[in-house]
């Protein structure tokens, strides 16, 4: 779960960075990846809450 | 004995009779913060983070699906025959506060940089004798041609501004597209 909270981190660096030199597909693909995790981050909060 | 006597004698005593000063922990409440709502604060944290970056998102697919090019006015930067070659002159360029250098390479070879320092925004010189841009704060130097730093803290290029030559004057035209050089 950390280790999803931190990717977050490094994504919504990466889009701020690729924003800031224009290059927009990046921003795209790192936003992308940012609404991935948060699905990512639900299941591993079931998975966790299943086993309890 | 009367209810203020009473009050008094019990705010007087000692009022838990232990040694280790841990009566203030309650037991009820010390699971508040317990694994499951942890994740669950985690889970929320992501969701922030991934909501956080929607309008980033949206704002560079609208740039993506009409690349529009932003459009820079043409000003005026300085006659031709009042500039010798090794001048640099100050100018504002595309706002007033957007300050900006253009130095005479050659007779007909001009230079023009946004002249805040890539590293902390400091005011960039022209350095006729070093030939070379230098910021004055930490000791940067830009090369003059490409707009790179070549010493000092800055690690990214000088922001160039495109010039054209016209009638014995120099115009601004735009600002050159800004990408990464890491």
């Amino acid at each position: 779960m950390s280790l999803v909270l931190l990717l977050n981190i490094v994504c919504t660096q990466q889009v701020v960075n690729a924003f800031f030199y224009e290059q927009y597909a990046k921003v795209i693909v790192f936003a992308g990846l940012n609404l991935v995790l948060f699905p990512i981050a639900v299941w591993i909060y079931r998975r966790e809450r299943n086993v309890e | 004995m009367s209810m203020h006597e009473e009050e008094k004698k019990t705010k007087s005593t000692v009022p838990y009779d232990e040694d280790n000063y841990t009566h203030n922990i309650r037991k009820d409440n010390e699971r508040k913060l317990d694994r499951r709502s942890f994740l669950k604060t985690m889970v929320g944290a992501a969701g922030v983070f991934a909501v956080s970056t929607l309008p980033w998102g949206t704002i560079a697919a609208k740039h993506l699906i009409n690349p529009s090019k932003r459009t820079y006015p043409v000003s005026k930067i300085a006659d031709l025959d009042l500039m010798k070659v090794g001048d640099a002159v100050e100018f504002a360029y595309p706002g007033e506060h957007d300050s900006a250098l253009l130095v005479c390479l050659s007779d007909n070879e001009f230079k023009a940089y946004h002249n805040a320092c890539t590293h902390l925004k400091c005011p960039v010189f022209w350095s006729k004798e070093k030939e070379e841009l230098v910021c004055p704060c930490h000791h940067g130097l830009f090369d003059v041609r490409t707009g790179k730093p070549t010493a000092g803290p800055p690690k990214r290029p000088l922001p160039e501004i495109e010039l054209s030559v016209e009638k014995g004057s120099v115009y601004a035209t735009g600002v050159k597209k800004y990408e990464a050089q890491l």
